[in-house]
């Protein structure tokens, strides 16, 4: 590129980035007047759980990093990392089984968003709150009547709407699942699934989902944000919200409603075997010397290239490993249907067998393929008699000729 | 009394489209298996090693050739200047000889029906049937091509093709379809060769070389 276009370009950039500060420092300030006050002091519990400034800040950077902004907008994160606790969350639980709540507020090693998450203002929570019964359907009430259009609708579970939504009632009036979620999405500001449970319906709707089971954009005909994963990062739902607190808006999503910065590329692209496949080095079986040398997964099922994830990015539990480099495949769990797209878990796609048996795609290929050549041969012995004394080459008349 | 003449059959670019179309699907057969189902190569360095890199490099390249062989192809149907073909593939319509040709073809009947179509009524319907093959496994591989390259005509591809594949049930679908249609490939492979070297052997017009010299021979009335 030209050297005039290259500084033009890079203006152009700047003075995006600049609007976009903007537009950040502005929102910032009406988040300052609208929300409310704090309820915890972000810094307080970072000291309180050993967690230094100086980590606190290498976290920032991390952060601005992964949702792909430049490092003038670190002190923007850090301020809506303050802030966080000032955003009215109610979450709400369906056909789960609170394994996301669970890896997101119980890991042995809390990091920077684990605690962010500690600090969030649940208005609502069905595991986390003391209240129950009526008291609880008050607060929810409350919540809702309080923060109408401000608050943020979590969600964690599928909803079956099978026995018109029968199969999942809650509280003391025993309301369905799908009469909760209508009234309580009714009035948030936005929705944001957590886990494929609620995004796409998980493990719930996998065939052949007796409660028919479905996300809740399904259920509701809403859209939602898709923070999926069984469970996802923590990162990705506490980046997201970040987001919401920076910008006033979602970030961008892909079609499934996954924001793009968490999901935008596969697992196979971002993972660290990956030279192992280009190399053709694979994994034959759990436990043999390649599996000792850390080779791909490819073999042993990995449905890496069928995922989009950030997990070999991320990584859990404080970046300390993931599935891959634990030694086992990806499942393919932020996908929609993985149950049955994605089977069986531990071998290639193609090995996906039919009738329980071992009709493969290949065998049945195969199978097929020798009918053909079976049939080709009968055929020709066939013609080669019934043509046999052809009168279409006459030899009388070709003299002639 | 009979005279046989060679008449042109197939243009120059029918010609080299199918034999361009026959060795990429051969490759891709070949470079696609082996990524299904990789064999360990064992010996040697990782760095000194790009088996399947270049399987996939291998793959991926004529996987556009192939592409850009259907898009003209499709484009001789409707426009070649020889002979748009685009109505012979219509020819199975006509009822009488499909059951005709279909009796010719189990050998009960020693004469198939006469038609003025380049091709016959089931194979005018096994065509369409490649054409389609070839359609959906280019669809599926462009998809499955987008998963991995972010830029240029792969991405805006992948963007536009985004939803089909969460129609189908994403890249693991993608992928498996894209499997199942090899299969296709394979078995339309083996009676197609088989149909021609009959067709050969029973009518006598040289149709296996007529697909390289162009011509085939016909027996006129004097
Ligand atoms: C006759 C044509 C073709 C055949 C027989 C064929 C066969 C295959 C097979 C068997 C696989 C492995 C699938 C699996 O893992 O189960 C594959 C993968 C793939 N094919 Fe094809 N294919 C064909 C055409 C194409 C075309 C036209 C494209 C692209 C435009 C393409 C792009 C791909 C890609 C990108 C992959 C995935 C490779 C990877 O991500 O490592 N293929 N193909
Ligand atoms: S382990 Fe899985 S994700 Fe990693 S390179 Fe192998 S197939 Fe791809």
């Amino acid at each position: 590129m030209a050297k005039g276009n290259h500084s033009d370009y890079k203006k152009m950039i700047d003075r995006q980035y600049k609007d976009l500060m903007k537009h950040c420092q502005e929102h910032m300030e009406q988040v300052e007047k609208n929300l409310p006050e704090s309820t915890d002091d972000l810094h307080e519990m970072l000291r309180a759980r050993g967690i230094s400034r100086r980590e606190f800040v290498k976290w920032t950077s991390a952060i601005t990093a992964a949702l792909m902004l430049p490092p003038i907008f670190r002190p923007m994160v850090a301020k809506a990392a303050e802030n966080f606790s000032r955003l009215p969350i109610v979450w709400l639980h369906f056909a789960e089984c609170t394994g996301c709540s669970e890896a997101f507020l119980r890991s042995s090693y809390p990091n920077v968003d684990d605690i962010l998450l500690e600090t969030i203002s649940l208005e609502y929570h069905e595991t986390l709150m003391a209240a129950s019964g009526y008291q609880a359907e008050q607060n929810l009430e409350k919540a809702i009547h309080d923060f109408a259009g401000k608050f943020i609708c979590v969600i964690e579970g599928a909803l079956p709407r099978g026995l018109d939504g029968k199969y999942l009632t809650l509280g003391p009036k025993g309301k369905t699942g799908i009469q909760v979620a209508k009234e309580v999405t009714s009035k948030a500001a936005a929705v944001i699934c957590i886990g494929s449970c609620s995004a796409f319906g998980n493990i719930q709707a996998a065939n052949p989902n007796p409660t028919d089971s479905v996300s809740i954009s399904k259920a509701l005909g809403i859209s939602t944000v898709n923070i999926a994963g069984c469970p996802p990062n923590s990162v990705n739902f506490t980046g997201t919200l970040l987001h919401y607190l920076m910008f006033g808006g979602l970030p961008a999503l892909d079609s499934l409603g996954r924001p793009v910065w968490a999901y935008g590329k596969r697992i196979h692209d971002y993972c660290e075997r990956r030279p192992h496949y280009d190399a053709s080095e694979f994994v034959e079986e759990w436990g043999d010397a390649a599996a000792l040398k850390g080779w791909c997964l490819y073999k042993v099922g990995c449905k890496g290239p069928y995922t989009y994830a950030n997990c070999g990015k991320v990584r859990f539990n404080d970046g300390i490993s993931w599935p891959i480099m634990a030694g086992h495949g990806c499942i393919g769990c932020t996908e929609p249907g993985f149950w049955d797209t994605m089977a069986p878990l531990e071998k290639p796609l193609p090995d996906k067998s039919y009738g329980g048996g071992e009709k493969t795609v290949d065998k049945i290929g195969i199978a097929l393929t020798g009918v053909a050549a079976a049939g080709i041969a009968a055929h020709a012995v066939a013609s080669a008699i019934r043509h046999r004394k052809d009168d279409r080459i006459n030899t009388e008349e070709e003299k002639h000729d | 009394m009979e005279k046989i003449t060679s008449v042109r059959e197939w243009s120059v670019a029918i010609r080299i489209n199918h034999w361009a179309m026959a060795l990429s699907i051969f490759i891709l057969i070949v470079t696609g298996l082996y990524i299904a189902s990789p064999f360990t190569l064992a010996k040697g360095e990782t760095v000194s090693k790009f088996f399947m890199g270049n399987v996939r490099y291998a793959h991926i390249l004529f996987g556009v050739i192939l592409l850009f062989l259907f898009i003209w192809r499709v484009y001789l149907a409707f426009f070649s200047r020889f002979h748009a073909d685009w109505k012979d593939f219509l020819a199975w319509t006509n009822i009488k000889n499909f059951i005709h040709q279909i009796k010719f073809y189990l050998l009960i009947t020693k004469e198939g029906p006469e038609y003025k179509t380049l091709y016959g009524p089931l194979q005018s319907l096994a065509y369409i049937g490649l054409l389609f093959m070839v359609f959906v496994i280019c669809v599926t591989g462009l998809i499955l091509m987008g998963a991995g390259y972010h830029t240029g005509f792969t991405y805006v591809a992948a963007t536009i093709l985004r939803p089909v594949e969460n129609l189908l049930g994403g890249l693991a679908m993608i992928r498996y379809i894209h499997h199942i249609f090899t299969w296709f490939f394979i078995l339309f492979i083996v009676v197609h060769i088989y149909m021609a070297f009959w067709y050969d052997a029973v009518l006598k017009k040289g149709t296996v070389s007529s697909m390289i010299s162009g011509n085939i021979f016909k027996r006129v009335k004097e």
